[in-house]
């Protein structure tokens, strides 16, 4: 008997994508995930401008993790002047960073994977039965917006961060409130943890790598080795391991690191980062039945659920420590050079590259999304998972694929800006 | 009987459409106030027929969004483009200023299926009944263009420059620090909130109907920037919105004829 099952549009994910599925005898003949968003090229559309132009283009690849953009383009530039920022400013851009994996989890958790579990069609749907859910949900979300917004000026595309500093410093005052929100948040994540480890995941293993950035002293967010066990890489020879590669069917790049498929995201940091995190999310994580380091993605959901725990008491361990005085802008000493910035954002590690002239002009840009370094893991576990619930029916087969994708928190936006390709 | 509603995207950030569900106060209330039909960014099921509005976030960049974006026309009453990508082409619509080489070996020649477009506005290929500009528009914007229609006001666009809410916010002129802020040619209604965080503005809610645009670009040239430099820079958000920069730029054209003159430090990073 065979089955086509074709996903035109996946919904609630952000971007557009595709799923194509052939089925024989039980077995899979054809599986072709693919990135149907337009092609942007953002790598093409930034040669040409001044080096303190990346971020505030690059940025607008993404609203989710806008954030994440700006400070990776920004760090990459830095990097390729051999400048190190301030202490002052390398905080800032944590907090910022922070505060958006706060609002990403929580909208992708309450907003795109919770309804699967609880069998909504949408978050707005549950908000009769779930009110007090999705209002945890929506805290959460205001905190994350409120950190951005106070660091960044706005809650979307953040113009505040920028190369060589930071053009306005907050206030002590703004940050005891931020301090203050975060505080009044620790209850509803507490509460999203209890409740998506209450979820039953579907059983399944992925044989892809996880990696992240490693730091020794702390879970990471700016700093650290890209590495997963012995597997690690120096960001300046990453192109010797992560190879990216176009596939027929798809809007995005693959991704491998010395042929293997990998996994990023939160899942993949808590496996390499475990000790690091804050005690109260390792506390939790221990009593908890699920059981890390894991290799079932579905578990990436109630990962990000044990990271709202860890960022908010990090982000109120930076409040405290922050020192805030008016700093001016550094001056940076423009040469020719290129530059790698690869920091930890919601879905994974991300990378940008630059390559600058003389007189800081971008000639060449790379950029590598957490998505797209997830496409080929994602498309391979979908490989591995199918024959086993063959036996279902269509529709629940359909359910069961969806929620593995949507587990991987994908952004189609983001990955699928660089290539074209499609039906050869 | 509540209005038919639905939010889509087509190629895009997903961030204006975030913009809609970051109304964390109010967003549960809001959806009660329409029919909402269809958002398939936050809903499995989504019954792409018979609209009141639409809402579209995202530029046309291949032949899908170009189907979806017509499809959407015919079957709602009223368009409204949301943000920038739809109105004006955002970012991505910068290409076209750029040169072909630099994106050139980004396009997989093979491609069949989904074919490129010229990356474009909404309004470029369908009729657009109302416009919510802003790379993202400001979120409370959306809430009262929603609330609006629903007590049947016509909502109205903001038409003063962001020199005036940038005014009324007490921000030091970025300008007279030597910088190039675009506040002057553009529309408000933003709160000048990029000045607020003492970024210049880059223009991306599109230019006023009366701007100076010779008086802008002398004030730049008196700063020390280069017209290529005020070129890109009009150019990155609205483009395709905005007149020949060019005619206004050359020997004849009037820009060189206004007597202004700049006396702070031209000191932009440079």
């Amino acid at each position: 008997m065979s089955k086509t099952i074709t996903l035109n549009h996946i919904t609630k994910i952000e971007g557009h994508a595709s799923l194509s599925l052939g089925i024989k005898n039980d077995k899979v003949t054809k599986c072709e995930l693919s990135a149907t968003e337009g092609s942007r090229y953002f790598e093409g559309i930034v040669k040409g401008r001044r080096y303190y132009e990346a971020h505030e283009m690059t940025s607008r690849i993404c609203g989710v993790c806008s954030c994440a953009h700006v400070v990776a383009a920004i760090s990459a530039v830095e990097n390729a002047f051999g400048y190190k920022p301030s202490k002052q400013t390398k905080q800032l851009r944590e907090l910022m960073t922070l505060g958006e994996r706060i609002r990403s989890h929580a909208t992708h958790l309450y907003f795109l994977a919770l309804p699967d579990y609880v069998g909504y069609g949408s978050a707005l749907a549950m908000a009769k039965k779930y009110r007090k859910e999705l209002q945890n949900a929506l805290n959460l979300m205001k905190c994350g917006n409120g950190i951005i917004k106070l660091l960044g000026a706005r809650e979307l595309h953040p113009v505040s961060a920028t190369v060589g500093g930071w053009l306005k410093i907050p206030k002590e005052k703004e940050i005891e409130n931020v301090k203050k929100t975060l505080i009044s948040v620790r209850e509803d994540a507490l509460k999203t943890f209890s409740l998506f480890s209450s979820l039953n995941y579907p059983e399944f293993e992925t044989e892809s790598v996880m990696f992240s950035l490693v730091d020794k002293n702390k879970y990471s967010v700016l700093d650290g080795t890209f590495s997963s066990g012995n597997m690690k890489t120096t960001k300046k020879k990453y192109r010797e391991h992560i190879k990216e590669y176009q596939v027929p069917h798809s809007n995005a790049n693959f991704v491998t690191y010395d042929n293997y498929q990998y996994q990023v995201g939160a899942m993949a940091r808590i496996n390499n980062n475990k000790k690091q995190l804050h005690n109260k999310a390792k506390k939790l994580l221990n009593k908890s039945k699920i059981k890390f380091p894991s290799k079932n993605p579905y578990t990436n959901n109630f990962a990000q659920a044990v990271e709202l725990v860890h960022c908010i008491e990090e982000a109120i361990k930076l409040c405290d420590s922050l020192n805030l005085k008016e700093e001016k802008l550094d001056k940076l000493k423009v040469k020719a050079g290129t530059g790698i910035g690869c920091i930890e954002v919601p879905r994974g590690t991300l990378w940008h590259e630059y390559t600058l002239d003389k007189k800081g002009i971008i000639t060449n840009a790379n950029i590598i999304t957490p998505t797209a370094q997830n496409l080929f893991s994602v498309q391979e576990d979908i490989k591995e998972l199918v024959p086993s619930i063959i036996k279902k029916k269509k529709k629940d087969i359909i359910m069961d694929i969806e929620k593995l994708i949507r587990s991987y928190d994908p952004c189609f936006s983001c990955s699928a800006h660089f290539l074209e390709v499609k039906w050869v | 009987m509540k209005l038919k509603v639905g939010f889509y995207g087509i190629t895009g950030c997903a961030g204006c459409l975030l913009s809609v569900i970051f109304n964390e106060d109010e967003i549960l209330d809001l959806v009660d106030l329409v029919d909402l039909k269809a958002f398939p960014f936050v809903k499995e099921v989504n019954i792409d027929e018979k609209f009141d509005y639409v809402f579209m976030e995202g530029l046309v960049a291949d032949n899908d969004d170009l189907k979806t974006l017509k499809k959407l026309r015919k079957n709602s009453k009223f368009l409204v483009s949301l943000g920038a990508c739809a109105s004006t082409g955002c970012v991505p619509a910068y290409r076209q200023y750029t040169l072909k080489e630099n994106y050139e070996h980004l396009i997989y020649k093979k491609q069949k299926r989904l074919q490129d477009l010229k990356a474009s506005p909404i309004d470029d290929h369908v009729k657009v009944d109302y416009y919510i500009p802003g790379c993202p528009p400001d979120k409370k914007e959306i809430v009262n263009f929603v609330k609006n229609l629903v007590i049947g006001k016509e909502p109205k666009p903001f038409e003063s420059p962001v020199c005036v809410e940038c005014r009324q916010n007490g921000n030091q002129c970025l300008l007279d620090l030597g910088k190039p802020c675009l506040g002057p040619i553009t529309a408000g209604g933003c709160d000048a909130v990029c000045i607020n965080g003492k970024f210049e503005c880059w223009g991306c809610r599109g230019p006023t109907k009366d701007m100076n645009l010779d008086l802008m670009i002398k004030m730049l040239r008196d700063r020390g920037f280069d017209d290529k430099f005020i070129q890109d820079r009009m150019r990155t958000f609205v483009g395709l919105k905005m007149p020949m920069i060019e005619e206004y730029m050359c020997s004849t054209g009037t820009a060189n004829r206004l007597k202004t003159s700049f006396k702070g430090k031209k000191e932009y990073f440079e």
